[in-house]
């Protein structure tokens, strides 16, 4: 024992004291350490991971459309987008880095710093897509050649949608955009992310499902400075389907070429086709002039264009064929006739004389454009005589003949597919109006007048039909009887070209009505082109069909050319059976709607919509020469 | 060379005492073996960190050769040390004094920059770090200051805090704030051993305490940084919160056994900043897990008792002071830089003794324990052999 005495500087409880501070901050960091490492090891194990590990989601390709015969009507072509992992980014540094990429990206600012501060707080792993136009080649050189300045954003290959025929098929089409915020909140648990890209209209959103592919996922190794240092697995995205449409390019084509021309010689302003086969719904081509340039909304449509669209009256973003309504006019006399005939007003040699223009009843005033002295049911309707559709639509009550009634006519028009959307399967279709006596009183509070039945019985007053509506008519008329759902697509793919699902032709009801009755509906109107009504000189088809005038719109009177500044609207629906004769063959139908098409014309001139039909039709069937 | 002490020598302290094979028996054999598997565990961390990092682009085989040099280096220092009686350093202590300001002056003046810091100097193609030597020699300097003062007089004290405040000053100036704090924990460490009153010592560090805000106008924005981040590391997880986080993951992930040495992947992909040195535990934490950690904890208690266990034998209060000065200065950076990695401590830059990689800690602390054996051997002759 050492002697204290002797040894003074020896403080055995200060050493004392010390060990014991030594032990207690052992004991100290050792509990932390437990409670770090074995109570919550896990925790920060898988923190590890995440650290290290990044899964990359990887976005499938989008399926391409084509057309019935493989024609690419919308394909994906190579691109970059520039995205934003907002874990890679310090708050501090947010703004910094947007201020950087606004003008590489076009766009504000604080549009993109709002993207990643509104990605941080949902989930900061998941990249944000802050490019809305693809981006250029040199943009995305520049970016990975500087890439310290970017800290946080990467380049990705981004597919871009292109469209290579863009306005012939716009309307149908439609077109894809970035996802926004309402439509990613109802499809996230799909696999939708905020960077993607999403149907927006027409069939790029009508069959997103198919289109759309399934999210792949890349596990990425990556060292803290970001750099992906290797891939661990990777899940292959899987590829959306390919679509084949019901729609013939060839015959797309042919239609848009003669609609175009018409527009550009200011023939008419405004102009639909439709084209389908009858035996299926198949819809053959669509065509709504003028239309639009989808491949604009996919490189983000500049705020010039999109006025130019906006103010242009004839609204170009609209695909008429299916969203606009007007009045058939003419060709609604199919309707009329078929319902007479099967409510028994009138049978195939029901005669009416109209040896004067107009008809008038209580006082009131009707007109026929012109006098047809006495016409029985075929000629009435091959020669659009007005008064005789008042008289079997509305009776005369001079005469006492009997007409068919405005509930018949509703409900043989409706049956029709008038006044309810045919169920296309395209986004936005628009139902139509078929009035009838409880519409009118519902909808204006005013009873119901034989007048208002003359109008409706000649496709005028309250009816507005839209375009696909009368060609689906007509096709149930010249197919013997049946109203099929219209439909565009024909087939799915998938990427290795097989079938996954074919689209069967869907019935949407049979016609209530005899086969002897749409047999002298077939005759008539095959008589419209026959006598002359629908002059088609030097046919090669045995078309039949009916024409229609649509007055809507305030006529203004003539400009200075001597022109009708808005006038009628040309109607002519038709089809072609196999041989000349009545039988219901017809394996194309067709309808035109020309705007304002008086505008060039006298008044009684020919329907310049008959003989865009015959050329269309004969070269089509390669018999125009 | 003709040095006037500072004080006159003590009895019990002889200036000249030559050493013998039979005072090698009075080695502390505990402290030796303690220092070796710290040594030997500091080259296997190495070893670790080298192969594990990937932007590593030298050669591991050459870096593992300088940490052995270093080694050995180290252990020739000790031993050396250890054979000449320490009497003479406190003979020196001014010398030693002046030197080390000189050294530290030296560092600002053609020192090296590193993230900012100048704190090294490049001698023959080693990088040196004047400031661990310092640390070694002010507690000399402090411990002659001690021994030949009362240490109950507040005038010792004040004295000791003025004798460090030049040094101290220097090494804030690198900036190093972590080194610098070292002094204080060396300081008071060795003012608690030698007996300095409590109540003393609790004014100063109450005086202290209110000094901080003074403090606080000098350090550097990233040092505010760092020290706010410790409260809340996750209020700015990409910027001063990333170390700390990214430290936590690391010790978190080793879990009780940890990853296994060299497969731990917070240090080499870079998430640990300065793995080698001042985020060194978080890396073995990974590597080793918990148990790895409590091993080097009780080697580290052990070395840490075999100083204290000196202090006690000591045969005079210059040895005693140094011995509880060595050991202070150990336990303050053990218990910064483990509590920094497990998010106890504000990130501050200390080594951790052993475990963080560089020749400049090593052989400084290499030479601290070749003080502490040279005390232990000459231990008895002191306590007994004056008296008979």
């Amino acid at each position: 024992m050492i002697d204290r005495s002797e040894r003074p500087f020896v403080r055995p409880h200060r050493l004392a004291g010390f060990a014991l501070v030594i032990v207690g901050i052992f004991v100290v960091l050792s509990v932390r350490l437990w409670d770090l490492q074995v109570v919550n090891g896990a925790h920060y194990r898988s923190l590890s991971e995440q650290n290290r590990i990044v899964r990359v989601p990887v976005l499938p390709t989008r399926g391409v459309i084509l057309d019935r015969g493989g024609q690419l009507l919308a394909r994906n072509d190579p691109g970059f987008a520039v995205t934003v992992l907002p874990a890679d980014v310090a708050r501090a540094r947010q703004d910094e880095l947007a201020s950087r990429l606004a003008p590489l990206v076009e766009r504000g600012s604080d549009e993109i710093a709002k993207a990643i501060a509104d990605q941080r707080i949902r989930n900061p792993y998941e990249p944000v897509k802050v490019s809305v136009k693809p981006v250029a080649r040199e943009v995305a050189m520049l970016l990975i050649e500087r890439a310290e300045l970017y800290r946080g954003a990467t380049v990705t290959a981004e597919a871009m949608r292109v469209y290579p025929d863009g306005p012939l098929y716009s309307p149908l089409l439609g077109y894809v955009g970035p996802i926004n915020e309402a439509e990613l909140a109802t499809r996230k648990d799909l696999g939708y992310l905020l960077r993607d890209t999403i149907g927006k209209t027409g069939l790029e959103y009508q069959y997103e499902r198919y289109l759309r592919g399934a999210l792949g996922r890349r596990e990425v190794e990556r060292d803290a400075s970001l750099r992906e240092l290797r891939t661990l697995g990777l899940t292959p995205p899987k590829p959306g389907n390919d679509l084949v449409l019901t729609i013939d390019d060839r015959l797309q084509r042919i239609l848009a070429r003669e609609l175009e021309q018409g527009v550009r010689e200011d023939r008419f302003t405004q102009a639909v086709g439709i084209a389908m086969n009858p035996q299926n719904g198949e819809v053959l081509a669509m065509v709504s002039i003028p239309a639009y340039d989808n491949n604009s909304f996919v490189r983000g449509v500049s705020s010039a264009e999109m006025k130019a669209w906006n103010g242009d009256w004839r609204r170009p973003l609209v695909n008429k064929a299916i969203a606009d309504i007007y009045p058939p006019g003419s060709t609604f006399k199919m309707v009329t006739g078929l319902t007479a005939l099967s409510t028994g007003a009138a049978t195939r040699n029901t005669v009416v004389n109209v040896s004067s223009s107009v008809m008038v009843v209580d006082g009131w005033r009707f007109y026929d454009w012109t006098t047809h002295g006495t016409v029985d049911f075929v000629n009435g309707f091959a020669h659009s005589s007005d008064i005789y559709f008042y008289t079997i639509g509305g009776g005369n009550p001079y005469t006492g003949q009997r007409g068919a009634g405005p509930e018949a006519i509703a409900k043989y028009g409706r049956m029709l597919g008038f006044g309810a959307p045919t169920g296309i399967d395209l986004p936005g279709e628009s139902g139509g109006i078929m009035p009838d006596p409880d519409w009118k009183l519902a909808t204006f509070d005013e009873p119901w007048t034989l007048g208002n039945t003359y109008h409706a019985a000649i496709g005028q007053g309250f009816v507005a039909v839209t375009p696909l509506q009368l060609l689906n008519s007509y096709a149930a008329v010249a197919n013997g009887g049946t109203v099929y759902k219209p439909r565009l697509l024909k087939e799915v793919r998938s990427p290795d070209g097989k079938v996954v699902h074919t689209e069967p032709p869907a019935v949407a009801r049979k016609l209530d009505v005899k086969e002897e009755h749409l047999r002298l509906i077939r005759e008539s109107a095959r008589r419209v082109v026959t006598i002359g009504q629908a002059y088609m000189p030097d046919a090669k088809l045995p078309i039949a069909g009916k024409t229609g005038t649509a007055e809507f719109g305030e006529s203004k009177g003539l400009d200075a050319a001597g022109r009708n500044v808005l006038g009628f609207h040309n109607w002519f629906v038709s089809y072609v059976p196999k041989e000349d004769d009545t039988d219901p063959t017809a394996e194309i139908a067709m309808v035109i709607l020309m705007f304002d098409s008086s505008r060039s014309l006298c008044a009684n001139c020919f329907n310049p919509a008959v003989a865009l039909t015959q050329k269309v039709l004969e070269e089509y069937r390669g018999v125009n020469k | 060379m003709s040095v006037r002490p500072l004080a006159i020598p003590q009895p019990s302290s002889p200036p000249h005492d030559r050493p013998s094979a039979r005072r090698l028996l009075d080695l502390d054999w505990i402290l030796l073996l303690a220092t070796l598997m710290l040594m030997g565990y500091g080259l296997a961390m190495g070893y670790s960190i080298t192969v594990e990092d990937r932007n590593f682009t030298g050669d591991v085989g050459q870096q593992m050769l300088r940490a052995l040099l270093y080694g050995v280096v180290g252990a020739s220092a000790m031993a050396v040390v250890a054979l000449v009686d320490y009497a003479w350093l406190g003979t020196l202590a001014p010398v030693i004094f002046i030197g080390t300001l000189v050294l530290l002056a030296i560092v600002l003046v053609v020192g090296s920059s590193t993230l900012g810091a100048t704190r090294w100097v490049t001698i023959a193609g080693f990088n040196f770090q004047p400031s661990e030597f310092a640390k070694v020699f002010m507690i000399i300097v402090l411990a002659k200051w001690f021994a030949d003062r009362d240490v109950r007089s507040p005038f010792t004290l004040l004295g000791g805090l003025a004798i460090l405040a030049v040094p101290v000053a220097l090494v804030f100036r690198q900036p190093d704030l972590g080194t610098s704090l070292v002094f204080f924990g060396m300081f008071f460490g060795m003012a608690f051993v030698a007996g300095a009153r409590l109540w003393q010592l609790t004014a100063l560090l109450a005086a202290g305490a209110a000094a901080l805000p003074l403090v606080w106008g000098f350090l550097k924005e990233y040092q505010k940084a760092r020290l706010t981040a410790f409260t809340d590391p996750y209020s700015d997880p990409q910027g001063a919160g990333w170390n700390i986080i990214q430290s936590l993951i690391a010790v978190g992930s080793g879990s009780l056994t940890g990853k296994g040495l060299t497969h731990g992947t917070q240090s080499p992909l870079g998430y640990l900043p300065i793995a080698e040195s001042d985020f060194v535990f978080s890396g073995l934490a990974e590597d080793l897990g918990f148990v790895g950690a409590v091993i080097l904890f009780a080697l580290y208690i052990v070395l840490l008792f075999a100083a204290l266990s000196i202090a006690r034998r000591s045969r005079d209060a210059f040895g005693t002071y140094i011995a509880g000065g060595v050991a202070a200065v150990f336990t303050f950076q053990i218990m910064v830089n483990v509590g920094m990695a497990v998010s106890l401590m504000p990130v501050t830059g200390i080594p951790l003794p052993f475990i963080s990689q560089g020749g400049s800690s090593l052989i400084s602390i290499c030479f601290a324990l070749g003080v502490l054996q040279a005390i232990s051997m000459r231990a008895s002759a002191g306590g007994q052999r004056s008296a008979g």
